[in-house]
Parts: structure tokens; sequence; C-alpha cells
């Protein structure tokens, strides 16, 4: 009796701890960027979602491509409809482990490489991107720049009008996480 | 207490051998979580692009210049391609333009617009604003966007007989334009119109000044870039309706292609209509397509953004 209380007890515990261990952020912070001979074009969104199990090191991250938003409001259009097709492809997303095991109860930033697959246009690549995590008294947050390449992810750039797009996209990603329940 | 101490130890040992071993029940739980995060999202999103231009080939369509956007807009008609007026003596027309048209179209805000524009069919100036009342949803709790359109023009051009008093070279409309995109390739609009001359236009003995009309215009595109659009007007004139021979009136039926590259939206369109400024091409389309009375014309479609994002431009 005593045993089954104490197996419970631990079998609770670990339920518990796998619980903990989950991070989550439902405002991701992205930017992407790319320098063209006419004109840049940049745009940010603040509603990406993500979710870290620390326990794992399994990592997700995912956007609606139309909660991007750019200044000028028609080549927010065309990177919808045009390159995007934000209507048959309506989110990115990112899946992946982190190599590293990162212990969450030691502040620092600790720089991380994660591994998985890039979904962009509906086309799943796998890769390989550097980052950091920085802890600050049990506050966890993560910070990446790395490069969409266009042609990767078939997204066609039209003749007519290649001076304005460059071939490859610069992105920027940080999220703050809260534990999750 | 050593008992418990083992079985400490024994629930460490499970506890990696369980984060080892199951790997795939805590990716379960970031997806399920993921899930979750993701569901919270509204769907109802505004379906945006149901067309290219805030003008298609005849009408204005429901959508708007956004925000601090100016649409520069370039309308021209030619003359006559066949007929007695076309062919080979005019160049199937292009020595003539029956009309050109300059507009500018500001966002004041991503729904309401302010409208201007001169032609050279009559002269007139053309004030205007325009309001995007409903947007289509992606999740069809709204099914169509509907537009409203209010015009006011004044025929400048000399015409003393026509024009005794300044307020007769005034004309009106007033439009709903009813749109839907049915797929992303396809979109289709009707547009009520109400059309008031306070000087019967043509002047003409028996014309009226009121009169309601219907326009009914579709885009499909062919491919990203490029789309066949095709604009069509029935006025609901008596008058019109029953003139006959010279003086007959033909409904305006214009067919055309849309390019559209960054910046720029252009149309290269076959048009009966003459005049471009809808109170004039409603009232006033005395030309019939069977009789090689239609033309060649285009639209440029230029949006130029005052958005604050000086910084990253490079000229």
């Amino acid at each position: 009796m005593k045993y089954i209380g104490i197996i419970l007890l631990a079998w609770l515990s670990i339920q518990n701890q796998a619980s903990q261990d989950l991070y989550a952020c439902k405002n991701v912070k992205i930017d992407l960027f790319s320098s063209a001979p006419i004109e840049d074009i940049k745009a940010s969104t603040t509603s990406g979602t993500s979710v870290y199990n620390a326990a794992t090191g399994d990592i997700a991250f995912s956007v609606a491509i139309s909660s991007f938003q750019f200044a000028k409001s028609r080549m927010q259009e065309h990177f919808n409809e045009n390159y995007m097709e934000s209507d048959k492809y309506p989110r990115a997303s990112f899946k992946g482990k982190v190599q590293e095991r990162i212990d969450i109860t030691k502040n620092g930033t600790y720089p991380i490489t994660v591994t998985g697959n890039l979904d962009v246009h509906g086309v799943i690549r796998p890769r390989t991107i550097q980052g950091t995590v920085t802890i600050a008294n049990g506050a966890v947050s993560m910070a990446s720049e790395f490069m969409v390449k266009c042609v990767d992810h078939k997204i066609d750039i039209p003749q007519l009008v290649f001076k304005n797009i460059a071939e490859s996209i610069k992105m920027n990603v940080s999220a703050t996480y809260t534990a999750a329940k | 207490m050593k008992k418990f101490a083992s079985f400490l130890l024994i629930t460490a040992i499970s506890t990696s051998l369980w984060a080892q071993t199951k790997p795939a029940a805590d990716t379960t739980a970031t997806d399920s979580l993921m899930n979750a995060l993701n569901k919270s999202e509204p769907k109802d999103e505004p379906v945006i692009a149901t067309f290219k231009s805030t003008r298609l080939i005849l009408g204005s369509t429901t959508e708007t210049v956004k925000k601090n956007n100016l649409n520069f807009l370039v309308i021209h008609r030619f003359g006559d391609l066949a007929g007695s007026q076309g062919g080979g003596k005019t160049f199937f027309g292009l020595d003539n333009s029956s009309d050109i048209y300059i507009g500018f179209e500001y966002g004041v805000s991503n729904n309401l617009d302010i409208l201007f524009g001169r032609s050279k069919f009559a002269q007139q100036i053309d004030l205007g604003l325009k309001y995007a009342v409903l947007h289509q949803t992606s999740d069809n709790s709204s099914p169509i966007a509907i537009t409203l359109l209010g015009k006011a023009g004044v025929k400048a051009y000399t015409d003393d007989i026509a024009f005794p008093t300044f307020g007769d070279r005034f004309a009106y409309v007033g439009q709903a334009i009813i749109a839907r995109k049915f797929s992303s390739a396809f979109s289709l609009q009707i547009s009520p119109t109400f059309v008031r001359h306070n000087s019967v236009f043509p002047y003409v003995f028996g014309n009226e000044k009121d009169m309601f009309a219907l326009g009914v215009a579709g885009r499909l595109k062919v491919n990203k870039r490029m789309a066949i659009v095709v604009d069509y007007a029935h006025p609901f004139s008596s008058f019109r309706n029953n003139a006959t021979g010279a003086d007959a009136f033909y409904d305006p039926l214009g067919v055309g292609l849309e390019i559209e590259t960054g910046g720029h939206v252009f149309t290269i369109v076959f048009s009966n209509a003459k005049a471009i400024s809808e109170s004039s091409y409603l009232a006033n389309t005395q030309s019939d397509w069977g009789k090689g009375q239609f033309r060649l014309g285009f639209t440029i479609s230029r949006m130029f953004s005052f958005n604050k994002d000086k910084k990253d431009k490079k000229y």
C-alpha cells in the first residue's frame, strides 16, 4: 500500500515535472528583411507562437503569413497573394530540437544550435539554425537570425520585377517564454 | 529513510529513462500545446485582393486605396478602331483620343478614399468619396464586400445652351459596389448605380436627368501576374432604349487584360464606351461594338506610399 502511494507520488512528480518544463510564447516577434536595388523589403509581426520543452529540447514555432505588417500596403498584398500565397499556405512553421541541454535554473546567455524542419510556402526544408537562449531568473527567451532562400521554398520571383526582390530573406526571431500549465 | 532514498533514486532513474525512451510523449505535449495556441487565433480574416486596382475597366471596384497611399491613375481611350471613324486613315483609332483621364485617389483611412480626377470628355472634373462598408471574410461570416461610391462632377466646357446656370453643369453618381472573390482566381461584382445630370446629357429633347444603371464586372486570373477583366453596364432608361438609328445608345462593354508588376497595374482594354467618368459613359455611350466603334484603351495605376519608412528608401 505504502509502495503504491510512493510510486504514485513519484509518477505524479514526473508528470508534474514534464509539464513544468513546457514553455510557451504567444507573441513571438519575427522580422523579415531583404535589401534590393530599388527598395528594401521589411515586415514584422508580433503574433507568432512558440513552444519550448526544456526537458527534451523540442521546440516549435508557427506564424500566420498574413500577420506580417509592411509599411507599404501594396507590398503586403503582393507578399500574401503572389509570393507566399497565404490563402493556400496560411502559416509558416518550424519544428525541431535544441541540440544543447540548457539548464533553466542557471542565469546566462547560451548559444544554441537547433536542427529541424522549416515549413515555408508549403515546402519543408531540413535546417540547422543558430541562436541564443537567455535565462534570467527562470524567464526563458530566445533569439535567432537566419536566412531563407526564396528558391528553397519555391517562392517564384517573376523576371518582370526581379530587381525589386532579393533572392534571400533575412529573418529575425525573438521570443520570451512563460511556463505553460 | 534508506528505503525512501532508494525510491528517490529509482524515481530519478525512471525519470531519465522516461525522457530517453519516450520522447514521443513529450513531442505530443509540445504539439498539442502548439495546436492549442494556434487555435485561439481568429479565422475571420478579411479577404484581400478581390481586385488588383481601384478601377477595373469602366467602373470602380470594391478595392480602396489604403491609408496614406496615393493612387495615381492615367486612363486613356483612343478613337474608333474600325467603322467610319476608324481604319487605316486614323491608324485604327490611335490618332484620336476620345477620352483621357488623370486621377488621384488618396486613402484617408484603409476604408475611406478621397477621389479627384479630370476627363477630357466634357472636360469634366470629378470629386468623390469611396467607403468600404463591408469586407468579405475568409470564414464566409461575411460572404461579400460592399463599397459605396459617391461622385460629383462639373462639366467645365463652354456650352451656354446646355448650361444656362452653373448648377446645370453638375452630374452626380451614387453607387453601391458588391463583390465576391469566389476563388483565388475569380472575382465578380455588381454595382447598382444612380446617375443624375442637372442638365440632360447628352443635350437632346426627351432625355432624362435621372436614371438607374447596373454594372457587372469580373476578373479571372490566368497566372500570378495577369488576369482577364470584363466590365459591362446597362443603363435603365426608356429614352435610351427607344432611341434608334444614328441616335441609338448602346450598353458600355469593355474587355481587357490586366497586368500587375511591382508597383503598377496596367490594363489594356477594348471598349465601346468613349468616356471614362461614370456619369458620362453611363449616360452617353453611342458607339456600337457591331459597327467597329470600339477602341483600344489603357489604364495605368501607380501606388505611392506615404507611410513612414523613409530610412529604407534608396532613391
